[in-house]
């Protein structure tokens, strides 16, 4: 058996972000329905533009340095999606960027500061917290319980493992919460009962990120 | 869904294509979507914007007396920090430039970035938030209030402080004063069709209307069955009313149509609300009758009112002259 190990460099990460936009552009249906019944049905259109335009600037981007690579993933987010989700993802991305300077590869410990730099990217600018019901839930699961896996040494494999089951249960906990942000708390329900769709999108690429490593190594 | 465009994903470079030919003290600029006053005097830059659809709001405004620049995301959406520091460097010239952001959290979000950003390039910048919707509840917890009609009275106040020579905190403080003392509430006969989505996001039925509803169709306190003018013009003042005290005041109102009301029933509403404001000790002033933040074609109105003192009532009959709002000599 092979043993799995987290090594990603400018090249792979931008690999991982064909797979991870190929999984967006194909739940189409699915997100653009989930949104219209709690938000105003644009989520999709807006977060699959900015994938398209990461994948035309691929050659670009797969060539510079990780932390270069990130400011620019930033910019080009923040300007294609638009919006809310836009700037989101802008700040989560640029984050990132800070706190991987210098680095060449990324590691398992490099991507749970990933992950935390995301979080505290997103929840600062948007002024939010885990519970909120929003695109922050599932990352901040998966963080949670990568540093549980973390405490207990465990090898890359269960780490990412840990990561994907952490960003299911953060999706799937949306559901029962009252939305906090977006468009959906200005409904008397709070959006109850139904799936966040920006929380959904961000499992689709953690999950893709999980799945893309095991694949490859 | 019928409407009088090309193609749905240029509506927005196309419409503001259509200002910046029509009004020729405005410049557009295309790959940012601003449009931006021509000839901009030294003094404090006033910027504002946010999603499309809401037309006259934001390019309408631009002009002398109120925006020295209008930045325009994508319909019901904010625009992007990238454009909106677009609109903060041409409203720039050395005077520091002053934000009218209406309370959503999009646009709060994005304008701050942008905020940020500009700043750590050398400009000054202050920003004010509009919340004048008191069918939302305010709350510290969620984004709270919503803005709407009332964000209007904050251009005008902001832009005529501007032009006579204030300085960024002196126009920060009055725009500020505008915002903390103008109250507004709408209603809705019938939905909007977003040109991307090509149906309604919701449906009236033939005998409903909603009241309370926000402007990109986001639900308000109830839906209930069609009523006369009085009787909505009673429901929105009252609801007002009870959430500041105008009592003994004057106050400048904006009567305000949602896209598809005409102007007579505007006009019947008017007179509803002046009959109502009288017989509770609230003195109008001025007012302001027309389409002025639209939701597409979205029937129904809002009621704006903005309490005065001698420095609002000054700077509200100041000249300006913009497609959306001209006030005379």
């Amino acid at each position: 058996m092979i043993e799995i190990k987290i090594n990603l460099n400018s090249k792979d990460y931008m690999e991982y972000l064909s797979k991870a936009a190929a999984v967006i552009n194909g739940h189409k249906d699915y997100i653009t329905k989930l949104d219209a019944e709690t938000g105003d049905g644009d989520h999709w259109v807006n977060l699959n533009m900015g994938f398209e335009k990461l994948l035309e600037q691929k050659e670009l981007l797969e060539v510079m340095s990780l932390s270069d690579m990130f400011k620019k993933i930033a910019v080009i987010l923040m300007s294609t999606i638009g919006g809310s989700s836009g700037v989101l993802y802008g700040s989560a991305y640029l984050k990132v960027s800070q706190v991987i300077a210098g680095e060449d590869v990324i590691t398992a410990a490099l991507l749970k500061d990933i992950l935390a730099a995301k979080l505290e990217g997103i929840m600062e600018r948007g002024n939010a917290k885990p519970g909120f019901k929003t695109m922050i839930d599932p990352l901040y699961r998966a963080h949670e319980y990568m540093i549980e896996a973390f405490h207990n040494n465990s090898s890359d494999e269960e780490i990412l493992l840990a990561m994907k089951e952490g960003a299911a249960y953060g999706m799937n906990e949306t559901a029962q919460m009252k939305a906090i942000r977006g468009r959906a708390c200005y409904r008397s329900d709070k959006g109850v009962g139904k799936l966040d769709p920006g929380a959904v999108t961000m499992y689709y690429q953690l999950a893709a990120l999980v799945e893309y490593i095991m694949e490859h190594s | 869904m019928k409407k009088l465009i090309n193609d749905p994903n240029r509506v927005v470079t196309e419409m503001l294509e259509g200002m910046a030919v029509t009004n020729p003290n405005i410049i557009y600029h295309k790959d940012f979507e601003v449009i931006a006053r021509k000839n901009k005097p030294k003094k404090v830059g006033i910027v504002s914007g946010g999603g499309s659809g809401h037309e006259p709001a934001h390019g309408g405004y631009v002009g002398i007396g109120m925006l020295d620049a209008a930045v325009a995301g994508n319909v019901f959406a904010s625009p992007s920090p990238d454009r909106i520091i677009k609109g903060i460097k041409e409203a720039h010239r050395g005077k520091g430039v002053l934000l009218v952001i209406k309370n959503y959290s999009g646009d709060i979000m994005n304008f701050e970035m942008a905020k940020e950003l500009a700043e750590m390039e050398g400009v000054s910048v202050r920003s004010v938030i509009v919340k004048d919707d008191v069918a939302v509840p305010e709350s510290t917890y969620s984004t709270g209030r919503r803005g709407i009609a009332g964000t209007i009275f904050v251009h005008k106040i902001a832009g005529a402080k501007a032009e006579e020579g204030g300085t960024l905190e002196e126009v920060l403080t009055v725009a500020q004063k505008a915002a903390d003392n103008v109250r507004s509430m709408g209603m809705a006969m019938s939905s909007c069709i977003l040109p991307g989505v090509g149906k309604p996001g919701f449906v009236l039925g033939e005998n409903e209307i909603e009241i309370g509803m926000g402007i990109h169709g986001e639900p308000g306190i109830e839906k209930t069955n069609v009523k006369t003018a009085k009787e909505i013009v009673n429901i929105l003042c009252n609801k007002i009313l009870s959430d500041m005290d105008y009592i003994n005041s004057e106050v400048a109102l904006i009567i305000n149509g949602l896209g598809a009301t005409p102007a007579m029933e505007l006009y019947i509403i008017a007179k509803e609300v002046d009959d109502f404001l009288k017989a509770k000790n609230v003195t109008p002033y001025k007012y302001f009758v027309g389409n002025f933040m639209t939701s597409l074609e979205m029937a129904g109105c809002s009621i704006s009112l903005l309490k005065l003192d001698a420095e609002l009532k000054r700077l509200l009959d100041a000249p300006c002259n913009t497609i959306g709002l001209k006030v005379g000599d």
